[in-house]
């Protein structure tokens, strides 16, 4: 099994093939956790393109997920078995605040972080501060990142703000915010610590405000 | 009298077999995908109407029937009234009418410095003063936001702002259940008691489905308008390739379907309620991923695509005009508005909106609502075309006048050339020395000091005191009721 196959597969755009690549490489001895490198990879490949003005965003979505699926379903359970782990970059924790249902932008959001090589555990649509707090606090998270759309769900990142601040977390965990309404001057005036425009820039920002290298 | 706007409608992209393919690929989605809803009011409707219904999940399947008795039950015909008659205009047809903005801004553009900010709730009343005035806007949304008032309260604060400030007709959203009933209270207070309101509706609900297939719990805001016989309208607008299919086609069946699990809503509500159809496709940009106002994409399937289904279901319509892209009032922006005011005129839209809205719709712009009326001015004599007819052919007028004579002092051309000729209000026509002498000033700045004279001399007539301490009390009552520790 070559690495290229791999990224082949991943530029194929097609799941199949890329399930059929990470068993074939498994088969062949491959240690999982190379596995994923080449993965990420082949990622990394389809980000320049879409940064080159190559590839879409759809490009970059179907060249994540089935991605995201194989890491999940087939070499997570392998790792597990050989007692390894993903090299993980930070724990995030995502969701659409409070009121707001629109999570389009934060599933690519998820799928980017991902496929980054975060610890992504989305929380949902339509969640309440205190949810996001909670769930950061259980699972031990370095980012929560919130995404609103609408001008009366805006707010309630502020509410997060605060949210991780009555609960003593705020030193502990990163604040990341987006959505249409929202800017960087929005973020800074309530106190989180990065914004991003789209879900490429949102992994850039989270590598940056968590101080990490890919 | 209410005033017949010009018809348009000449432009047709799609044959009849293709629009029925089109109604039959939604009416299969509504009954074999349903649509999914997290409100217990709106699955109850829907239950008790004979849909089928999964307590579960919130599945809502539509059987074909109940979905053409809906539109049967529709009417044909809406007057959406000014609380000033003279402005009332009938939704029919093909008759276009434009208005101002949309559903309210994160930024506006300071008409004052050019910079963008957080707009107030003073931005949006002096906003809607400014489409008041402006003669080619038949109705008003907003081109600002209330974002210096307290965020649950922030549409009763703008509804109050819009009631206070024009005497047009209003199309606007209330996102819940409570907020739609503030306002309906509103509305009644100015018309005279929910009776008058619903005889003569001083608006019309602007409610948004979520793509793809989501009934909102904000949608609860068709019952109540239903409810109390107002106008709604619903615009479903899937992106094609995100939350709609890779297909514009694939993403008006979304649409469609998602707007005509609305309709049915409401007519199993209160049969007979005022639906304004929209189906609308929208694009993002791929790289930046902004969602995109100027797009081909929005123009034609918002007008054109909008329009042959509405007409295939004989109701009026909510469509576009005017909005862009761009980050200023510039080129751009004036082709995008022209784009999609023209298109969208040609293919005979009732409610063409967004006039003003730049940046994607996140910037409000006054200018940019100024050079809109002009270009709006431009398209309407275009929609209006040329008559046919003995008096317009004039062929006595040539006989008598001749070769190498000329027309310009004959009765007949005095007695036609104003309708004929259209004068623009802003758009430069002089001769360059001219142009020079008066400051070789660039459209924006022209548009931006026709603004701020607008906004210094223009005041519509005032709503009664007493009506005006009504709406004030009935979102001070909003505010103990939403508000903590208010």
């Amino acid at each position: 099994m070559s690495e290229e196959e791999i990224v082949n597969a991943v530029l194929s755009f097609d799941g199949d093939k890329v399930t059929e690549a990470t068993k074939k490489a498994l088969k062949q001895g491959q240690d999982p956790v190379k596995i994923v490198d080449e993965l990420t990879k082949a990622l990394r490949i389809v980000g320049k393109k879409f940064e080159d003005g190559e590839f879409f965003l759809m490009h970059l979505v179907a060249a994540a997920e089935p991605v995201q699926r194989v890491i999940k379903e087939i070499l997570e359970p392998e790792m597990m078995k050989k007692k390894e782990a993903r090299k993980s970059l930070g724990k995030v924790v995502l969701g659409t605040v409070a009121g707001d249902i629109h999570d389009i932008g934060k599933n690519i959001v998820g799928a980017m972080l991902f496929a980054a090589g975060f610890e992504v555990y989305d929380v949902g649509k339509d969640i309440p501060s205190d949810q996001f707090v909670s769930k950061a606090k259980e699972v031990n998270a370095n980012l929560i990142g919130a995404s609103a759309l609408l001008s009366t769900s805006l707010p309630m990142q502020r509410e997060i703000v605060e949210g991780t601040v009555n609960a003593g977390l705020r030193d502990k965990v990163k604040l990341m915010f987006g959505g249409a309404p929202v800017t960087e001057e929005w973020v800074k005036e309530i106190g989180g610590d990065g914004y991003a425009e789209n879900a490429i820039e949102a992994v850039n920002v989270a590598k940056k405000i968590l101080k990490v290298q890919a | 009298m209410v005033k017949r706007g010009l018809r348009g409608g000449q432009l047709r992209f799609l044959t009849k077999t293709q629009v029925e393919a089109i109604h039959t690929a939604a009416l299969e989605v509504v009954g074999k995908v349903g649509v999914r809803t997290a409100s217990k009011r709106i699955l109850e409707v829907f239950n008790a109407g004979g849909a089928e219904i999964n307590q579960k999940d919130g599945g809502i399947k539509i059987p074909q029937h109940l979905v053409e008795e809906s539109l049967r039950k529709a009417p044909r015909q809406i007057t959406l009234c000014g609380r000033n008659p003279e402005y009332d205009i009938l939704l029919e047809g093909s008759r276009v009418y434009y208005g101002m903005g949309g559903t309210p801004t994160p930024f506006i553009r300071d008409i004052e410095t050019g910079q963008n900010r957080r707009p107030t709730k003073k931005d949006f009343a002096d906003a809607t003063r400014l489409g008041d005035a402006l003669p080619n806007m038949s109705f008003l949304m907003t081109i600002a936001g209330a974002f210096d008032v307290p965020y649950q309260v922030e549409y009763e604060h703008e509804w109050e702002a819009l009631f206070n400030n024009t005497e047009k007709p209003i199309v606007y959203s209330a996102p819940s259940a409570y907020s739609s009933r503030k306002v309906l209270e509103m509305a009644a207070a100015i018309a005279g008691g929910m009776e008058e309101l619903r005889k003569r509706p001083i608006m019309c609900l602007y409610s948004e489905t979520i793509a793809p297939l989501s009934i909102a719990v904000a949608n609860e805001n068709i019952i109540e308008f239903a409810k109390a016989g107002v106008p709604i309208t619903e615009g479903a607008a899937p992106i094609v390739g995100a939350t709609g299919p890779g297909t514009v086609t694939g993403a008006l069946v979304v649409a469609n379907a998602e707007n005509l699990a609305a309709l049915t809503l409401a007519q199993l509500v209160n049969p007979g309620t005022p639906f304004v159809y929209a189906g609308w496709v929208n694009a993002i940009d791929p790289f930046s991923c902004r969602l995109l106002y100027g797009a081909p994409e929005l123009a034609f399937s918002t007008s054109v695509l909008n329009a042959q289904m509405a007409e295939f279901y004989g109701l009026p319509t909510f469509g576009f005009a005017g909005p862009s892209d761009s980050k200023l009032p510039d080129a751009q922006a004036g082709a995008e508005a022209m784009q999609m005011a023209l298109m969208n005129g040609l293919a005979g839209i009732n409610l063409c909106h967004d006039c003003g809205y730049l940046a994607g719709g996140s910037v409000g712009s006054m200018e940019m609502a100024v050079i809109c009326d002009d270009v709006l001015g431009n398209v309407l004599r275009l929609i209006r075309g040329t008559e046919v007819s003995d008096e317009t052919l004039a062929v006595d007028v040539i006989k008598e006048v001749g070769p190498e004579g000329d027309f310009l002092g004959h009765k007949h051309t005095l007695k036609h050339i104003r309708d004929e000729l259209h004068i623009p209000s802003i758009f430069d026509r002089n001769p360059e020395a001219a142009w020079i002498k008066a400051g070789s000033k660039p459209l924006h700045q022209v548009a931006k000091e026709k603004a701020q004279k607008i906004l210094k001399e223009h005041y519509p007539q005032s709503l009664p005191k007493d009506i005006q301490a009504q709406l004030s009390q009935i979102v001070k009552q909003a505010e103990r009721e939403q508000v903590k520790g208010a």
